[in-house]
């Protein structure tokens, strides 16, 4: 598989392709054994969109996240495939000093918990400033006025943020400085890795807000790395379903919300509580999230938690096949459960 | 299909039963060949300890006509200054030097834990005291202390001399004790029980102490080769009357009397104590892998 | 019935350091009521005082003012050592299944050490113990045999958190204090567990209160139940929960419903919706005016001068447990609507 792989939103005639991931496989070294992280993942990660990976734990999703930024570490390793990112190749042979040049300034990253990602002992204006130290930027005055602006964007005085340490500042706040740590080097990839994931709700929508509108404003390719499919419908425009360190559908964000064909897709949805509507409809999901160690070798990795199981998902693991314009599933039983 | 009706094979597993103790404690031994030559080290010198001596008359003889004795079938590591087997030294000498250290451990370890342990847990001025005792006994060096604690105090026995060893060696360990309790008793599991109306005896002995416990036992283990060198280090300087044979009395008569650092007839008889010093850690680092995997239960295979 | 009167928690102000703060009242005056079997959420953002709230009502924190009675009884009529029976009888479970089980115990032991406690109590043997520790586990839907002697690495964190409520009911709780209890879980998982905890309420008749940011979760614990929304340690709006929900008049509880996450394709978004963005970090100092007023875009000087109280909102379409403190009531449509068609899931 791979070769003649499609470009997952072509739906839109001219979207042209900034990352181009084929056959990724990452496996993790264990003492009980070799486990695939991830299993032949393809994907296209389409210029200037929002494309959301999401999964549960023991998806795969982080590992991808990180195969990305060619950041696999021990247990993990990658064993097979390519990242090409359009002018810059593949990501995975970049080493040393390419490799350095390419996370930060190429592709700018905002991860889970930005509180731990942030030196607590220096005030952030100057973890900014060794930001581009380190990335030669020529004109440290002109950094800092453009972490102000970015600041003054997301509704925070650049005088007080820039000069706290990172404990002074909130939950939102810090996960609004991630941000601007990953934008102020002026990448055109930003990949975020649970962004909202310990912020409450209502900074949750304003970080999302933000998100959206600096996307918009700058055109850039955003990686949405995510569990929650309220965040992935709040802003993305595509979305990949993953399951134990596979994509089990893909497609446009809008069209697989309002059609899911893959049963976890539908079961995910469904399992979710909403505001308003019929509460009885909500339904969960049977069993638990796929254990790395516990993913069956051979045939559908879904199947145990499966109302649509038959036989032949023992056997045969489902390619991912196009069921509409620009929508991929991987299901035997794709066609039944449409109806 | 007739097969279809069979019961999966899973039905007819018997419940299962948690593994025992031991079981566990013996899986982890064999994991690592190292770890077997470190509890065989360890066995050794324990049943020397033990049953050596009674191989042995109370007085060992001696013979002036063959002193500084090199090694022979009839003495495998020569002999000493007044013609006595030194391998029949070593063995005798070995119970003081394991029982004494044994019991240092035991008390080094014992008191260190329960006040690292009531210290982090309560807080307040039972952790001020403590912690302020257990700065002064980790600023004051700890062997020069020792030394000037004999010109007062005649600690030879064994069980003074664990005594001993133990009150002055504690207070490392209460610290860390203590800084690990701290960190445990924001757990929510340390509140749920307090919620479900657990005592704090359970809270602190029964909660908290078990996640501590690889920490302590390792702890334990390395106390005991500490103790052999602090004491074996008393008697060698000789500030410690000599009540009776061991290996640090060795050591000091191999360089005082013998001349050892001068002469090479006496080597067997200085390198006999050493070696059994060397060996017996070693064979307690070997086997501290086993002990940490088989108190801290995320550390075991399932 | 568990009635909370005028709860008051105020944290002394810390002085010098990095961390120093003046005092935080992290409750002011909350009343409210939960009566045998039934479920009350409380939704709020960090630091409304929601968890403290939960802490109190759990025996785990003590409180500055008011009162909390059970069936009747004062508790600040008894004596310190009386009343620890009586919070034994509301449990908290923690949002972190990951560290609320110890990890150097195997799952029996932890059900084990507190049904002890019951049995001594009743004059029960060891052999109750077991059988009452494998009963509870299925009770939360586990595998008594499988999960007993396991330890809690090796479950998932769904698992996890049903070990947790297992544990919690070992004391005959007549409330459980469930703080943020599946924002830690796999959402595949989460469903599972509220549903756990409404059947609970069925089942054992025990009173549920829900503390979280999620309001979706907030609605499906208590959809016969009681909402309440708290912001920075007052009640702003109490209600049934689809009324609250429907028709919020408190412009927080109306942000806080707009911020949740509209499913584009399966819903639409409500034509009131509203995120601010303005004034969202600034928590500090008070006027004597309304609390919410400098983060509030319907805010006059009115509302910058005084406070407004909990008062009943007579609309002849609410309820008459519908409170709200706001000077201008005015329902707004903010919460997404689903799009109706025929292929629904």
């Amino acid at each position: 598989m791979g070769a003649d792989l499609k470009v997952i939103g072509n739906a839109d005639q001219d979207a042209q392709v900034e990352c181009q991931i084929r056959d990724l496989t990452v496996t993790f070294t264990t003492d009980s054994g070799e486990f695939p992280a991830l299993n032949h993942v393809n994907l296209d990660i389409i210029k200037s969109k929002i494309t959301a990976i999401v999964g549960e734990s023991g998806s795969g999703k982080s590992t991808l996240g990180l195969a990305i930024l060619n950041g696999v570490a021990f247990p993990g390793k990658v064993t097979e495939g390519s990242v090409d990112f359009a002018e810059h190749g593949n990501v995975l042979k970049l080493r040393g000093k390419a490799l350095r040049h390419f996370r930060g300034p190429v592709v700018g990253t905002v991860f889970q918990a930005s509180q731990n990602a942030m030196n607590p002992l220096a005030r952030v204006g100057k973890q900014i400033l060794d930001l581009g130290r380190s990335h030669h930027y020529k004109d440290p005055r002109k950094l800092l006025h453009e972490a102000e602006n970015l600041a003054r964007r997301m509704a925070m005085d650049p005088s007080r943020v820039l000069t706290a340490y990172p404990h002074q500042l909130s939950g939102g706040m810090r996960q609004r400085m991630g941000i601007i740590m990953a934008l102020v080097l002026k990448p055109k990839v930003l990949l975020l890795d649970e962004p909202t994931t310990a912020l409450d709700l209502l900074t949750q929508s304003a970080v999302l807000e933000i998100i959206r509108s600096i996307h918009r404003e700058r055109h850039l390719t955003t990686i949405l790395i995510t569990h929650d499919m309220g965040v992935v419908a709040e802003i993305s425009d595509y979305i990949v379903v993953m399951y134990a360190g596979r994509v089990v559908e893909q497609g446009s964000t809008h069209e697989t919300l309002r059609d899911p064909r893959h049963p976890y897709t539908r079961a995910i949805l469904r399992a979710i509580p909403r505001l308003t509507g019929d509460l009885n409809r909500a339904r969960p999901l049977e069993g638990s999230p796929p254990d790395l160690t516990q993913i069956p070798a051979t045939g559908c990795v879904f199947r145990s938690r499966c109302s649509y199981r038959v036989p032949q998902c023992d056997l045969v693991a489902p390619i991912l096949e196009s069921v509409d314009t620009g929508h991929f599933v991987a299901c035997h039983q794709e066609g039944l459960i449409r109806d | 299909m007739a097969t279809a009706n069979l019961p999966t094979s899973h039905e007819h597993i018997k419940p299962w039963t948690p593994p025992t103790f031991w079981s566990i404690a013996w899986k982890a031994l064999r994991r690592k060949p190292s770890r077997m030559l470190g509890l065989g080290i360890l066995v050794f010198y324990v049943l020397m300890a033990v049953f050596g001596p009674m191989l042995y008359p109370a007085n060992l003889p001696t013979n002036p006509a063959n002193i500084y004795a090199s090694p022979s079938w009839a003495h495998p590591l020569g002999t000493d200054f007044e013609g006595t087997d030194v391998l029949a030294l070593i063995v005798t000498g070995s119970r003081y030097v394991l029982y004494s250290a044994g019991l240092a451990a035991f008390f080094t370890v014992s008191i260190g834990a329960i006040l690292g342990l009531v210290s982090g847990y309560f807080r307040g001025w039972p952790e001020a005291i403590i912690m302020r005792i257990a700065d002064f006994f980790l600023t004051v060096p700890g062997f020069p202390l020792l030394v000037v604690l004999s010109t007062v105090w005649n600690f030879g026995n064994p069980v003074s001399m664990g005594l001993v060893l133990g009150l002055t060696g504690w207070a490392a360990l209460a610290r860390a004790v203590r800084s690990q309790t701290l960190s445990l008793r924001e757990r929510s599991f340390v509140e749920a029980a307090r919620g479900l109306g657990l005592s704090r005896r359970q809270i602190v002995f029964g909660e908290v102490f078990p996640n501590t416990a690889p920490y302590v036992a390792m702890h334990f283990l390395l106390a005991i080769t500490g103790s052999i060198y602090l004491e074996v280090g008393l008697f060698f300087l000789g500030v410690v009357p000599f009540s009776t044979n061991n290996w640090g009395v060795m050591l000091n008569l191999a360089f005082s009397q013998a001349g050892a650092m001068y002469s090479t007839r006496a080597l067997p008889y200085l390198l006999s104590p050493l070696f059994c010093i060397m060996s017996l850690t070693f064979g307690i680092v070997l086997f501290l892998g086993a002990v940490d995997e088989v108190l801290n239960p995320r550390l075991r295979s399932v | 019935m568990i009635e909370v009167r005028k709860l008051e928690k105020v944290y002394p102000p810390v002085v010098g350091g990095l961390l120093s703060h003046n005092e935080v009242r992290a409750l002011r005056g909350v009343s409210l009521s939960i009566s045998d079997g039934g479920a009350l959420s409380i939704i709020g953002e960090s630091g409304c005082g929601k968890t403290t709230f939960g802490r109190i009502l759990a025996g785990l924190e003590s409180y500055s003012g008011g009162d909390i009675a059970m069936d009747g009884i004062a508790l600040n009529s008894l004596p310190n050592n009386e009343r620890q029976p009586y919070f034994r009888r509301i449990q908290l479970i923690h949002q972190d299944p990951y560290t609320a089980l110890n990890p150097s115990h195997t799952i029996l032991h932890a059900m084990a050490v507190p049904l002890r406690i019951q049995a001594k109590l009743q004059k029960k043997n060891d052999d109750w113990v077991l059988k009452r520790s494998k009963e509870l586990l299925a009770m939360v839907g586990l595998d008594p045999v499988g999960t007993l002697y396991k330890y809690p690495h090796a479950l998932s964190g769904g698992q996890r958190q049903r070990v947790v409520i297992a544990r919690a009911l070992t004391v005959d709780p007549k409330v459980l204090v469930a703080d943020e209890a599946v924002s830690m879980i796999d959402v595949s998982m989460r469903l599972s567990i509220l549903n756990l905890l409404s059947d609970l309420r069925v089942r054992l008749g025990i009173g549920i209160v829900f503390i979280t940011h999620d309001v979706a979760a907030a609605r499906y614990i208590a959809k016969d139940g009681a909402l309440c929304v708290l912001y920075r340690g007052e009640v702003v709006e109490y209600g049934q929960t689809d009324e609250i929900i429907v028709r919020p008049v408190h412009p927080y509880t109306q942000a806080m419903l707009s911020a949740m996450p509209v499913l584009r394709g399966l819903e639409e978004a409500g034509p009131d919706r509203y995120i601010p963005l303005e004034g969202m970090d600034d928590f500090e100092g008070e006027g004597p005016g309304c609390l919410f007023a400098p983060r509030c875009r319907h805010a006059t000087t009115l509302c910058q001068e005084q406070h407004p109280d909990l008062v009943p909102w007579d609309d002849r379409l609410s309820s008459s447990s519908h409170h709200h403190a706001c000077f201008y009531p005015i329902p707004r449509n903010v919460v997404a609507r689903p799009i109706n068609r025929e292929n629904a899931l």
